[in-house]
């Protein structure tokens, strides 16, 4: 009959965590490339314009793409659990809140991935053209822009990953895969366009009070999830 | 309905793989509402049990609560004395869904290795699974590339990964041609001569032909437990397929090639086929028309 042994396995269950890393890159990839893309590009065209230009709007873009880019680790989840990956893996003891936290550690993976790129390339290409990095940018790179590009894909994947459980499987633009970028990108979109048009004194409120009000919201939403995601929630529909 | 409220309890055979399902007061179901209620029975005989029920009776909700998918509202559930939902208990049991289970983006080869990690098993196992199944030309292709029942043979090599002594498998032979049904449902007997193994189809006549067992659900309850042969159809009706029966054999009970003929019983059948020859009709073939197991859909 079964070709392994009949032995109950006394190991523990091994971490899925990188595997779920790499299908998520695989499954995300076009949204990879287009928000790794579309970022090294303007990056490209900001070095090449005035150097305040650069020095405010830099900080402001990336954490956009890095959420783009990082859909890939939503559109696993939501996938697993309709193709009914998830209700294998409970069978073989993998706890649920071990696949909701691989999900965010996938999507945090994707993120890094472009914010990387984009703070290498950025600075990069400032520093071989003579662009200065004066105090303020890097005060807004390290408290805005590293922490929004993870508050901003773990808002959107938290978001999705809760809606896509809770609701009945759809697809394309109406499912929450398709949403779930827009509630996602939309805060960042908003904090660009009132810090861009706000005296550069607020600058500064602006885009910390923002990255921190974004990550009280995925602390609330991670705290909600233990409630919200029952085991039941993981299965695919009958 | 036929013998409702036989044994809840199996006993083990002398082929006894020693392994145990308990289940006793169970409810279970989704988002609070109880899909199956009151269901208690123990299993110990290594033979396949057909779980059968119409849709919505909850054979997948049993499936999902034996498999420590679910967790139940009230009752419990053990595996060989360990409660379900433990991991002593999950390594006991191998579960196929009714759905494929295979992660999108990956070729099949890759989500055998894929379940071969989770098993904790390596490539021999994989390799094996591959030939046991026959997929070898389907190893380099993409799981979504693939037909209905080539997704469906994959997601069975799953099972075959590791041997774990119980087998929850719902609706294995669904979407299946005829040939390869056949295969799946030779392996999963070769599995029962040890272990236990739950099957649910809603093919009628395959249930019959591997079951030894019937676990019937009605409304989320147990209808029917007990062996398959103890069974009996409340009509017995035969199907006679024949040339030169018009006028001896009345035309209105005629469906398709068979004249359908109600008897009291089987041993009635060589009198009546004795009857019709010494009347000059000549009999090509005579079968049973009736399966116990739709009383149990009534």
């Amino acid at each position: 009959m079964a070709t392994g042994s009949a032995a109950p396995r006394s190991t523990p269950l091994p971490s899925l965590t990188w595997t779920t890393i790499r299908r998520t890159a695989a499954m995300g990839r076009l949204y990879l490339i287009l928000g790794a893309g579309i970022s090294l590009l303007l990056t490209v065209i900001l070095v090449s314009r005035t150097p305040a230009a650069f020095q405010t709007t830099f900080p402001l873009e990336v954490p956009l793409f890095a959420t783009l880019a990082s859909i890939g680790g939503l559109i696993t989840f939501s996938s697993d659990r309709t193709k009914g990956v998830f209700e294998y893996l409970i069978a073989y003891g993998v706890r649920p809140r071990t696949l909701f936290l691989n999900g965010l550690l996938a999507t945090a993976a994707l993120a890094s991935v472009v914010l990387g790129v984009a703070l290498a390339m950025g600075l990069g290409l400032a520093s071989a053209r003579g662009v200065p990095i004066p105090w303020s940018m890097q005060e807004a790179l390290l408290l805005y822009t590293v922490p929004m590009c993870y508050a901003g894909s773990l808002f959107t994947a938290t978001v999705g990953m809760i809606w896509s459980s809770v609701s009945t499987p759809r697809s394309g633009m109406n499912s929450p895969v398709g949403i779930a970028p827009t509630v996602g990108i939309a805060p960042i979109l908003l904090v660009l366009l009132a810090a861009e048009g706000a005296p550069s004194a607020d600058y500064y409120y602006i885009t910390v009070g923002a990255a921190l009000a974004i990550l009280a919201a995925v602390v609330v939403l991670l705290v909600m999830s233990a409630r919200l995601m029952s085991r039941e929630r993981f299965l695919s529909p009958l | 309905m036929a013998n409702v409220g036989a044994a809840l309890t199996t006993s083990p055979g002398p082929a006894h793989g020693s392994h145990r399902i308990e289940v006793r007061s169970l409810r279970a179901g989704y988002h609070g509402k109880p899909v199956l209620d009151d269901v208690s029975f123990v299993i110990e005989d290594p033979a396949v049990y057909v779980v059968l029920g119409p849709n919505g009776a909850g054979k997948t909700t049993l499936f999902r609560t034996l498999a420590g998918i679910l967790e139940p509202y009230a009752g419990t559930v053990e595996i060989d004395g360990v409660r379900v939902g433990r991991s002593e208990a999950q390594t006991r049991i191998q579960y196929l869904s009714h759905i494929d289970g295979i992660p999108d983006a990956l070729r099949v080869e890759e989500a055998l290795r894929f379940y071969a990690t989770v098993e904790g098993v390596g490539d021999r196992e994989v390799e094996a699974v591959v030939r046991k199944l026959g997929i070898e030309e389907l190893r380099g292709r993409f799981f979504s590339e693939l037909s209905a029942g080539q997704k469906k043979r994959v997601s069975i090599a799953r099972v075959f990964l590791q041997e774990r002594g119980i087998y929850l498998l719902d609706e294995p032979t669904s979407n299946l041609d005829p040939k390869l049904a056949r295969e799946i449902r030779d392996l999963v007997l070769g599995l029962s001569r040890a272990d236990l193994v739950l099957y649910s189809s809603h093919n009628l006549f395959e249930a019959k032909e591997i079951g030894t067992y019937v676990l019937a659900l009605k409304n989320g309850k147990v209808g029917y437990f007990g062996r398959l042969a103890d069974l009996k159809p409340t009509k017995y009706v035969i199907g006679i397929r024949a040339e030169g029966a018009e006028g001896i054999l009345p035309a209105s009970s005629r469906k398709g090639e068979y004249y359908l003929h109600e008897l009291a019983g089987p041993e009635e059948v060589p009198k009546l086929v004795a009857e019709l020859a010494a009347k000059g009709v000549r009999i090509r073939e005579v079968k049973e028309m009736e399966n116990p197991l739709e009383d149990l859909f009534l």
